[in-house]
């Protein structure tokens, strides 16, 4: 039998995203070339636009909230996953709303048993983030097992 | 021939009640079929067409062949027959009333049992007698009339299908049984039932929300299922006869559906309202909650032994889903299964002793079965297919499953001894979770 390493995601959603978060990202030291060309004003807006892009995109990921992976077969959070669930907790922290944390597994195997280690994955990212001070209050858990994301999607209420 | 209606009718009730009492104490005196013998092979049975009793009053010849080809096919679906192609008959039958049977013509074909029948359609009225016989000790079994108003054959043949198996078998079989299972489309997955002979297809749920683990009362008077209509797993209850439906469970978390205890009075369910995914059991009418298991590991899919003694579970204590037992009280749970690692979806045979499961073997699910102790392990499939979710016939004799390869699934049925597959159901859609049904009125 092959050995397969799935990877099976939790998703974590805000119900209600009520502000933009507000944070500003460290503007970094910009180093400059001092072999200065004729085109230096042309690199220079290069330059200052990819920093702006680059910036963003920074911006964007500390504003989302990212899904993290579980081995196959496996509930244990991932030290990957320990550093996506510390960032996603400093958001919580900046916000209010309820967090509703969605465990799931890929298609293979048995649903009952899917949908239970969905729900033991959802709960392990819960009990994470307790531990990281989110409160419990704030957080439902809710396992779709090896459910299709598209449907889960259309389901979602 | 014309008698007051009255009298013909006393006679008719007289002749089946007799008939009926032939047939039991023939049941009770002895067992012909001792399907759970090992090297059990399937009985040769030579089903003659049905013959027009009399000139004047008779049926076609066509319906003549139909009901014996009905009986044949209900017959076949109990997997423990070997119909004989009645093209390999010899005449085997002397001239004359009543009908004398010259049964060594029947055992040089093969035969062990004969059924012979004759037809009579008065108006709207369809009769039919039908007749068992045991060739090789040259007795007849039983001597039964049928009747039916609506001139409905295919009931007839039914009526002595379930008849012939009754008294060969000691038991009614599994005709008057339906089975429930979730086709899943990228829509949404509902229940869906079909009878026995895979007629009568019909959607049961019709949420367009995820729906799964349908499970049928003993007594024939409950669906459970957990359905995703509210936006979250939660387990409904719902009144075959009725129609009406409740919510059982809604804790927060995981609310899964798991198998009636044998009195129908109580379910096994899954929750995680406590923090781990844990086996519980609710009382219907009490709505009182009881814990059974208490581990930190997953424990899902619980099924009840018939004698309620017992519950099976998954459980990944130790490492890997795998099958164990526990006493009904939760206490003493031990692992059963030990071989791959990964063992799911157990269902108890209504017979005792054995459950049937599905594992992962050389990279695909197949259908095994163990003695509730842990020995006697048999791999019941082996084709190049996804074979899960095993479910046994209230008979104990024929197990069905879902089956997927290459993008088709099939609901099959095969005997436990893992011969003789049928095709209940396929579908380009994703089929699981077949559950049977007690025997239904």
């Amino acid at each position: 039998m092959k050995k397969y390493l799935t990877l099976i995601g939790v998703f974590l959603v805000f119900t209600f995203c009520l502000t933009i978060f507000s944070g500003c990202a460290d503007k970094s030291a910009v180093v400059r070339d001092d072999a200065a060309t004729e085109d230096e004003a042309a690199r220079r807006a290069r330059e200052q636009a990819e920093r702006e892009a680059a910036m963003r995109a920074r911006d964007a990921a500390l504003l989302t909230i990212q899904n993290i992976y579980f081995d196959y077969d496996q509930s244990n959070i991932r030290p990957d996953a320990r550093e996506t669930l510390k960032h996603n907790a400093a958001i919580f922290t900046h916000k209010s709303g309820k967090i509703v944390i969605e465990g799931y597994c890929d298609e293979r195997g048995t649903d009952e048993y899917n949908m239970a280690l969905g729900q033991r994955r959802a709960q392990e990212a819960k009990q994470y983030l307790i531990n990281l001070g989110i409160s419990p209050s704030r957080m439902q858990t809710i396992s779709y097992g090896g459910v299709d994301h598209v449907l889960c999607d259309v389901l979602r209420p | 021939m014309i008698m007051n209606n009255k009298y013909v009718l006393k006679i008719l009730i007289l002749f089946v009640f007799l008939a009926i009492c032939g047939v039991y104490s023939t049941a009770m005196a002895k067992v012909y079929i001792d399907i759970d013998a090992p090297g059990f092979q399937q009985f040769p049975i030579a089903i003659c067409d049905f013959q027009n009793k009399k000139t004047g009053t008779s049926a076609s010849s066509d319906v003549n062949s139909a009901i014996a080809d009905d009986i044949k096919n209900y017959l076949d679906m109990t997997g423990i027959f070997k119909i004989l192609d009645k093209k390999s008959f010899l005449e085997g039958v002397e001239p004359g009333y009543p009908e004398k049977i010259r049964f060594p013509e029947w055992t040089a074909i093969g035969a062990d049992f004969l059924v012979r029948g004759d037809l009579t359609v008065q108006g709207k009225d369809t009769v039919a007698d039908s007749r068992l016989y045991d060739v090789a000790r040259g007795e007849m079994l039983f001597n039964k009339r049928y009747s039916d108003a609506g001139g409905n054959t295919k009931a007839l043949a039914l009526a002595i299908a379930r008849d012939i198996l009754m008294a060969l078998t000691g038991d009614a079989g599994d005709f008057n049984t339906k089975i429930a299972f979730i086709i899943k489309r990228k829509t949404g997955s509902d229940i869906y039932s079909m009878n026995y002979d895979a007629s009568g297809m019909g959607n049961m749920t019709g949420h367009q929300s995820i729906v799964t683990s349908p499970r049928w009362s003993p007594d024939g008077q409950y669906l459970a299922f957990t359905s995703y209509k509210k936006g979250r797993p939660q387990v409904y209850l719902r009144n075959l006869k009725t129609g009406s439906e409740r919510t059982v469970a809604s804790f927060e978390g995981l609310n899964l559906c798991g198998s009636f205890s044998p009195d129908s009075k109580k379910l096994l369910l899954t929750l995680s309202k406590d923090g781990n995914e844990d086996i519980y059991v609710l009382d219907i009418n009490t709505m009182q909650l009881k814990r059974l298991t208490n581990s930190y590991s997953i424990d899902v899919s619980p099924t009840w032994s018939p004698d309620g003694q017992k519950i099976a579970f998954v459980s990944n204590r130790s490492g890997s889903p795998q099958i164990f037992v526990m006493n009904a009280d939760g206490g003493n749970a031990r692992r059963i299964t030990f071989n791959g690692k990964y063992n799911t979806s157990p269902s108890w045979s209504p017979r005792g002793g054995k459950i049937a499961y599905e594992g992962l073997a050389g990279g695909r699910y197949q259908i095994f079965t163990v003695d509730e102790g842990g020995g006697n392990l048999m791999q019941m499939t082996s084709d190049n297919a996804d074979n899960e979710y095993p479910s046994w016939s209230p008979s104990g004799r024929q197990i069905v499953f879902s089956s997927r390869q290459g993008g088709r699934s099939r609901i099959c049925i095969m005997n436990v001894n893992g011969m003789k597959t049928r095709v209940l159901f396929e579908s380009a859609s994703h089929l699981v979770m077949p559950s049977w049904s007690p025997s239904l009125k």
